[in-house]
């Protein structure tokens, strides 16, 4: 690292404190910039990137938390692949609730900000208070009121018996749980509602009133300009949605209890995984289905960006 | 715009001030000896223990302790994780069930050369110490003794006009009360017993009755799926008759005294182990009754005595000497007995049961008696259950809900549960 095996370049400003070596320089010139960069570098590399790759070690071992790491080769994937039924009942239940809630979810936040573009007397505070169950929603005081609204009970039922039905209790019954549980997660629309606010700010009015000149109706006004301008904005919406549908772990948690029942109906992906992990200890079993799990939210971010050159419309 | 210099000396400077502040942090106090304790439990076992510790303050002042307790799931997560990361609790709260792979992983203190010395508990007689042992060394330190049990709601089963669980009941008996019960009945959503087809105690009790078991002594299953297949025959039938809750209310039970259908107010009956009557009886507004299991016709009844749990020692306490007289006094002092009760338990000191009897409340009193009633008939500890029993355990609930919500049928659940048993073991 001396400066002399580098003939090319000169000896820098010439300042006396400046250290010899390039660098040396480099941390002279950029030291206060990674000095504040420090803290996100830290957490960064200790707490993201270095988990990250030793647990793509792991998932090459049995790792039990308590003995030292064996290497297994592919064992944990052929297994995964090949003979885990509980996989198949995470998979099915993890895409269900995937194809389910991200586009109900949408739809339903497109719905309301809609309504608000319409300009409504105190629109703020309306727009706080739908936002506001997005901010409760992972929280675990919201699974748990969830559970009081669907138990067999809960109010939910108390309203159906007013018209004369007995409810099943929602959240224990197989047949229903995984759809309390959509219906939970439509419910926190507020954060794609406020993108799409956005959004519907940005179109201009004169493409309305131009339409409406040549006596557009207010469906064809949102199937030939909102829905086109809008398209950047429901994409990026359906990338974030997806990615957090795929991540789904604290509702199916809460109300279950952690085991993914009744009968694995709401055994999310992230939800056995946690179980492989710190409930049987298979630490390099869970950290196989970690890396399969990246694999797939990845495959389907690329693929949604790919496909976006065909229904995304840039103004430019 | 002033440079910003970034010297050596700055940095090494920065440096170390960081590691000394971090240095700090994790300093012990000076000259008091401070342990962990991490125990699992209801919030009734959190207020006794932490009483037992301030009463402690007064015996040993020099010695502070910290205690932390959590649910019984979250508990094996936590103390697996600390336990790998060399930062295990000084005074570890140890079940039957896992002792054994604690122990032979070397994780836990042998306590076999304070025996006599500074832990005094020969009054416990030799089954009770010998219950803690794996491999022929003691491991874990008795904190009191419980079987299995039937809780009932006394005025319930005396408003039906049905006779409630007693002993000597037959299960065909206890069948035919509950279905009288559910035609005395006026509560809605409210049955005479819960369903146990997922409650693998209460499979176990069953499966000895039959003079089986759920693993034999080479940690193979010690059942056939036809037993695993009558075993759910009986309870599909008890709730088609109406006699216990319907299936997505036992499926609101996560075997926890909290979410008990007895608890919630479902149901009339429920099974759980003795010690757990007091945490029962505390949060039910029903006066309860306790009463061992049904029985086969000859009679044969299939309870054992256990450690409710135990009170084990890290491996890697710094402290070896404080956590066993800490230990010791948890079992073997007056105080702590007060404190104590039979929450954990009835002690297995016989010294401190004579203290705590006269002294217990009434639900307490009944815990102490059912026990007593019950040494007479109770069978040998079972076998140390094999890795991934636990695992098992989960596999009973999940089958039990998919026969009772009718996605399979007792059969197929009997040959399904040994199934995936047996591939359980296999990959343990």
């Amino acid at each position: 690292m001396s400066s002399a095996s580098s003939p090319v370049t000169a000896p820098a400003s010439g300042r006396g404190y400046a250290p010899p070596g390039r660098l040396g320089r480099i941390l002279s010139r950029n030291g206060p910039g990674y000095l504040f960069l420090l803290p996100w570098l830290i957490g960064f590399f200790g707490l993201t990137l270095g988990p990250a790759l030793s647990s793509l070690y792991l998932s090459f071992t049995d790792y039990d938390l308590i003995q030292a790491p064996n290497w297994v080769g592919l064992a944990n994937y052929v297994r995964i692949a090949t003979a885990d039924p509980k996989f198949n009942a995470a998979m099915h239940v993890t895409f269900l609730y995937v194809a389910l809630s991200v586009p109900l979810k949408l739809m339903f936040a497109l719905a309301v900000a809609m309504a608000f573009n319409r300009g409504i007397a105190g629109l703020p505070l309306y727009r706080a208070i739908f936002y506001l169950p997005s901010l409760l929603g992972s929280s675990v005081a919201i699974a748990v009121l969830w559970r009081q609204l669907f138990a067999a009970d809960g109010l939910v039922n108390g309203m159906l018996a007013w018209f004369g039905f007995q409810g099943p209790s929602w959240i224990s019954n197989p047949h229903y749980s995984l759809y309390t549980l959509v219906v939970l997660s439509v419910w926190q629309f507020g954060s794609p509602m406020i993108i799409f606010l956005a959004g519907l700010r940005q179109i201009p009015g004169d493409l309305y009133e131009a339409a409406e000149i040549d006596g557009a109706s207010n469906w064809r006004k949102f199937w030939r300009i909102t829905l086109p301008l809008l398209t950047p904005v429901i994409f990026f919406n359906f990338v974030v949605q997806t990615i957090d549908a795929f991540k789904a772990f604290t509702p199916a948690f809460i109300i279950s209890e952690g085991t993914g029942g009744p009968i694995n109906s709401t055994l999310f992906y992230t939800l056995y995984l946690y179980q492989e992990a710190f409930g049987f200890f298979r630490m390099g079993y869970a950290s196989a289905l970690a890396w399969i799990l990246v694999i797939i939210i990845s495959l389907f971010t690329a693929f949604a960006f790919l496909s976006s050159r065909y229904w995304v419309h840039y103004d430019e | 715009m002033t440079d910003f210099k970034l010297s050596r000396r700055t940095v090494l400077g920065t440096s170390a001030l960081f590691a000394a502040a971090s240095a700090l942090g994790g300093m012990p106090a000076l000259a008091a000896t401070r342990l962990r304790l991490l125990w699992w439990g209801s919030q009734e076992r959190a207020d006794r223990t932490n009483k037992t510790v301030e009463a402690y303050k007064k015996a040993a002042p020099d010695v502070s302790i910290d205690g932390e307790f959590l649910g019984w799931n979250d508990y094996w997560t936590r103390l697996a994780t600390q336990v790998a990361g060399r930062n295990a609790p000084d005074l570890i709260q140890m079940d039957y069930r896992y002792v054994f792979e604690y122990a032979r992983r070397g994780s836990l203190l042998a306590l076999d050369d304070y025996l006599g010395k500074s832990l005094k508990i020969d009054d416990f007689g030799k089954d009770n110490i010998d219950s803690c042992r794996v491999d022929g060394k003691l491991y874990g330190v008795n904190l009191g003794v419980n079987s299995s049990a039937a809780f009932f709601d006394i005025g319930a089963w005396f408003d039906a006009g049905v006779p409630a669980p007693s002993h000597g009941m037959s299960w065909q008996q206890y069948f035919d009360n509950c279905v009288a019960f559910a035609k005395a009945n006026k509560r809605k959503n409210f049955y005479a017993s819960v369903d146990a087809s997922g409650i693998e105690p209460s499979f176990e009790l069953w499966l000895r009755q039959l003079g089986k078991s759920l693993y034999n002594d080479q940690g193979k299953l010690g059942y056939t799926a036809e037993d695993a297949a009558a075993w759910f025959q009986y309870w599909t039938d008890l709730r088609k008759a109406g006699g216990c809750v319907t299936a997505d209310i036992q499926a609101l039970d996560k075997l926890s005294i909290e979410t008990s259908p007895l608890t919630t107010g479902y149901a009339a009956t429920g099974f759980a182990h003795s010690n757990q009557f007091v945490g029962f009886q505390k949060l039910s507004k029903a006066k309860l009754g306790i009463a061992p299991y049904p029985v086969k016709p000859d009679g044969k009844p299939g309870h054992y005595m256990k450690p409710s749990m135990m009170m084990s020692i890290s491996a890697a306490t710094a402290s070896p000497d404080a956590a066993v007289a800490f230990v010791n006094f948890m079992v073997e002092s007056t105080d702590a007995a007060q404190e104590l009760g039979v929450e954990r338990g009835v002690p297995a000191s016989a010294g401190m049961r004579d203290v705590v009897t006269p002294m217990l409340d009434e639900p307490g009193q009944m815990v102490v008696d059912y026990i007593g009633k019950l040494s007479d008939l109770a069978g040998p500890l079972p076998p140390a259950p094999p890795k991934g029993a636990g695992e098992i355990a989960f596999s009973l609930q999940r089958i039990s809900q998919e026969v009772a919500f009718e996605s399979s049928s007792p059969a197929e659940g009997g040959k399904q549960l040994v199934t995936e048993a047996n591939s359980i073991l296999e990959r343990a």
